[in-house]
């Protein structure tokens, strides 16, 4: 058989993704070079008005399309089990070779070249005896049985045909006696009427006018039955030679439906040669052969049956050349799938029931993974296919499993864009929207974990809602602010439908998420030898967060490093809140050389050395206080004493 | 012809030269008019405790370094560094407080002899002597 696609893959592989992309039944799909190998037929003529590319097995509908015609070959579950059958079974006993020859004889037998006049029965009775031997074999499944009976019917049809015959003949005979009796009765009658006609004329009155008539009747009357008689017997001969005649052709239309090719060409051969010329039309079957010649004006003939069964037969023979070469060049799943091609359009032939049981066992092995493949598809089971396709490739590097894994991947993140979908819209409180996209979710992957999860999270919101909004309430006022910072998502979730609170919450996020940029800066900062930047962005952002126990960590390690400066700025604002602008700006000057780069010193520098030129005027007229005692200002001050 | 004894001019001339190094020198080594009685101004001690140095009179050597405010018809704020007798003793800048009435024009990097008052915490200049 050439260019048949196997349409394995399509309900195998296929429909492994068929929910995410499923292609039209049937659908060519062709692996591991499948659709390369015609047979050394495909430039015959006949190939010319086939239409061969609509050969294809669709296993799923238990149909084959063979030439453009549709064979059923059964519901789809015993085609299968057919098949699985045939490659568990072995091979068939006997000697094949032999069986072979011995349907070869017959049919070269009966070939009109060796039939003669001399050896007309002869050849026929010899064809007839080989007939039985043939069916000895286990192969033959005693079809060779059928056609010996049928051909001894056709032979009793012919003895009864002669009997019926001479019978006619015998009755003919009769007739055309009773013919000569009734002429000669009317002769008679005709000249006595005439003797008596002529007797009356002289005078004598009319007596009796005729005798004889009566018997003259019966006798017709016996003529007639005769002669009906006769017609009976011819159309009884009609109807037994019509009877033979659709019994051979529908046997003949039989074993080609049911692909037993040579039987048909055997059946075909004895009836050319039993039949006379006239009988040669087709009358059963025709139309069927007609679909394999889609011509308008074709007509049957027995040989439009030869040439069937001969080209199906070089098909299969050319198919399971294919498969041995292709086992041989290790494409096995190549090779699987032109067996099963083979085997459907002639599982009966010799070539394919002699096939090699371990061959077949290896094809065994293979199609049980592919089933389960198929099964793993069926059942959306995603994950656990890209094992199995590793499996199959394992045993079959031919295998086209790179589009299917291809497409699981495309299904796999459809179904999870689509979890997300949902996830988005639960969010958002669309749960019209949730629960579409969810369904989506789940049709395209079932077993996908995150809809589990997603499952669990529903069920868990509202118990987590319940405790989550005085948690937050509670942090809020207590200025927790890390404490949210790290609770983000949680409080996201269970707040989503809390517009006020989830505003609180960004705020609060959004807040420690500039801080957290700020501490990063100065740990930056510090680690690029620039300690007193460093300390300069943590004493901006601790005036706001001065309760941040990473801000106040963050400190801790920079401070260190930064004594000195640190000290200035800190003696530096204390002296200005003290209402010391000039010693406060003298300290941002030390600050400033140590640090000459700061913003915050120039600003502060600016700032002091403007108000000080503004307010000297005033200290100036103030008088100058008394200097306190350095022996006072050693004093540690004491306690109000109690009253 | 009357003859002048060549070791008039020997010596004399080394003498006339002497007097008037002299008389160029000694005034600059005796501290600059009134601001040689006063006390150097002690930049560390302020820095510490500005208010043990109130209402006294300091001498202050310093360099401009930067004008920081100058607001018009009260004075202006000057960055500056003192000049330390010992060169190996660097000081920071200070603030120093320059009335309009001192009057003088300033530029970065001018040196000048300063009569300062610590008013409060403000070093008030009294006078000013470039140099």
């Amino acid at each position: 058989m050439r260019h048949i696609i196997l349409s394995c893959f399509g309900w195998c592989a296929l429909t492994v993704i068929g929910f995410a992309q499923a292609p039209p039944p049937g659908a060519a799909v062709s692996g591991g070079g499948g659709g390369d190998y015609k047979s050394s037929s495909a430039e015959g003529g006949a190939d010319r008005i086939f239409n061969v590319n609509s050969d294809t097995v669709d296993v799923e509908n238990g149909t084959m399309q063979w030439k453009g015609t549709t064979m059923n070959l059964g519901n789809s579950r015993a085609v299968r089990a057919r098949f699985e059958r045939y490659l568990a079974s072995p091979p068939d006993a006997g000697d094949l070779k032999r069986y072979i020859a011995m349907l070869d004889q017959i049919q070269q037998l009966l070939s009109p070249g060796n039939i003669t006049q001399d050896n007309y029965y002869r050849n026929q009775q010899e064809a007839f005896n080989l007939l039985f031997k043939a069916a000895e074999f286990d192969v033959d499944a005693s079809n060779c049985l059928t056609i010996a009976t049928q051909v001894q019917k056709v032979w009793s049809m012919k003895t009864e045909f002669r009997q019926i015959e001479v019978t006619k003949n015998n009755l003919e005979t009769l007739r055309k006696h009773q013919e000569s009796i009734i002429v000669n009765r009317a002769d008679m009658i005709e000249e006595a009427n005439d003797a008596r006609s002529s007797a009356a004329t002289k005078a004598k009155p009319l007596g009796k006018a005729s005798t004889g008539t009566t018997e003259l009747a019966f006798k017709v009357k016996d003529e007639a039955r005769t002669q009906a008689e006769i017609l009976a017997k011819n159309a009884e001969m009609t109807a037994i030679g019509l009877k033979a005649k659709i019994e051979f052709q529908s046997q003949m239309v039989a074993f080609l439906m049911a692909r037993r090719y040579r039987h048909s060409i055997i059946t075909s051969a004895f009836y050319r040669v039993l039949f006379k010329g006239g009988s040669q039309n087709i009358v059963v079957g025709a139309k069927e052969v007609k679909e394999f010649f889609p011509i308008s004006d074709f007509v049957p003939t027995l040989e439009s049956f030869d040439m069937l069964s001969r080209e199906a037969m070089k098909d299969v023979s050319k198919g399971m050349l294919t498969v041995d070469d292709l086992v041989k060049q290790g494409e096995l799943y190549s090779a699987f799938e032109r067996l099963q091609e083979t085997f459907f359009l002639g599982e009966f032939e010799p070539v394919v029931m002699a096939y090699p049981q371990d061959k077949k066992r290896e094809m065994l092995e293979l199609w049980k993974d592919l089933r389960e493949l198929q099964r793993l598809g069926d059942e959306h089971d995603l994950a656990s296919v890209e094992g199995y396709v590793n499996k199959v490739r394992g045993r079959a590097r031919d295998f086209p499993g790179a589009a299917i894994l291809s497409k699981v991947n495309n299904a796999i993140n459809a179904s999870n864009m689509s979890l997300l979908s949902a996830k988005s819209a639960a969010l958002t409180g669309d749960m019209t929207k949730a629960e579409s996209a969810l369904a989506r979710a789940t049709k395209i992957w079932p077993q996908n974990p995150g809809v589990k999860q997603f499952a669990d999270q529903v069920v868990g919101r509202q118990d987590t809602l319940a405790q989550k909004v005085p948690e937050f309430d509670r942090m809020l006022t207590e200025a927790k602010w890390r404490e949210i910072y790290n609770k983000k998502l949680e409080f996201a979730l269970a707040l989503a439908q809390d517009k006020e609170r989830s505003e609180k919450l960004r705020k609060v996020v959004n807040r420690v998420g500039e801080l957290d940029a700020n501490i990063q800066k100065a740990s930056v900062l510090a680690s690029q030898n620039n300690p007193y930047l460093a300390w300069d962005v943590i004493v901006e952002i601790y005036k706001t967060e001065s309760d941040d126990l990473v801000l106040a960590k963050t400190r801790s390690d920079i401070a260190p490093l930064v004594a000195n400066y640190a000290q200035l700025i800190g003696r530096a604002e204390k002296l200005e809140k003290d209402g010391s602008e000039a010693a406060a700006l003298t300290a941002w000057l030390s600050a400033q050389d140590l640090n000459p780069v700061s913003p915050a010193c120039e600003a502060a520098v600016k700032r002091l050395a403007k108000s000080v030129a503004e307010g000297a005027a005033r200290k100036l007229s103030q008088p100058t206080p008394t200097p306190p005692s350095a022996s006072a200002g050693d004093e540690i001050a004491v306690p109000p004493a109690k009253k | 012809m009357s003859k002048i004894n060549p070791l008039f001019f020997a010596l004399g001339i080394p003498v006339v030269v002497i007097v008037i190094l002299v008389a160029i020198v000694v005034p600059r080594m005796g501290g600059g008019g009134d601001l040689g009685n006063l006390t150097r101004f002690d930049a560390s001690a302020y820095r510490k405790d500005w208010a043990t140095l109130q209402g006294n009179a300091y001498r202050l050597d310093c360099q401009i370094e930067q004008q920081l405010a100058f607001v018009e018809g009260r004075g202006r704020v000057l960055a500056v560094k003192p000049i330390e007798k010992d060169p190996s003793r660097t000081s920071g800048r200070i603030p120093i407080f320059v009335p309009v009435s001192a009057g003088d024009t300033f530029e970065v990097g001018q040196r000048f002899k300063c009569r300062l008052r610590v008013t409060h915490d403000l070093l008030v200049v009294e006078a000013l002597e470039r140099f």
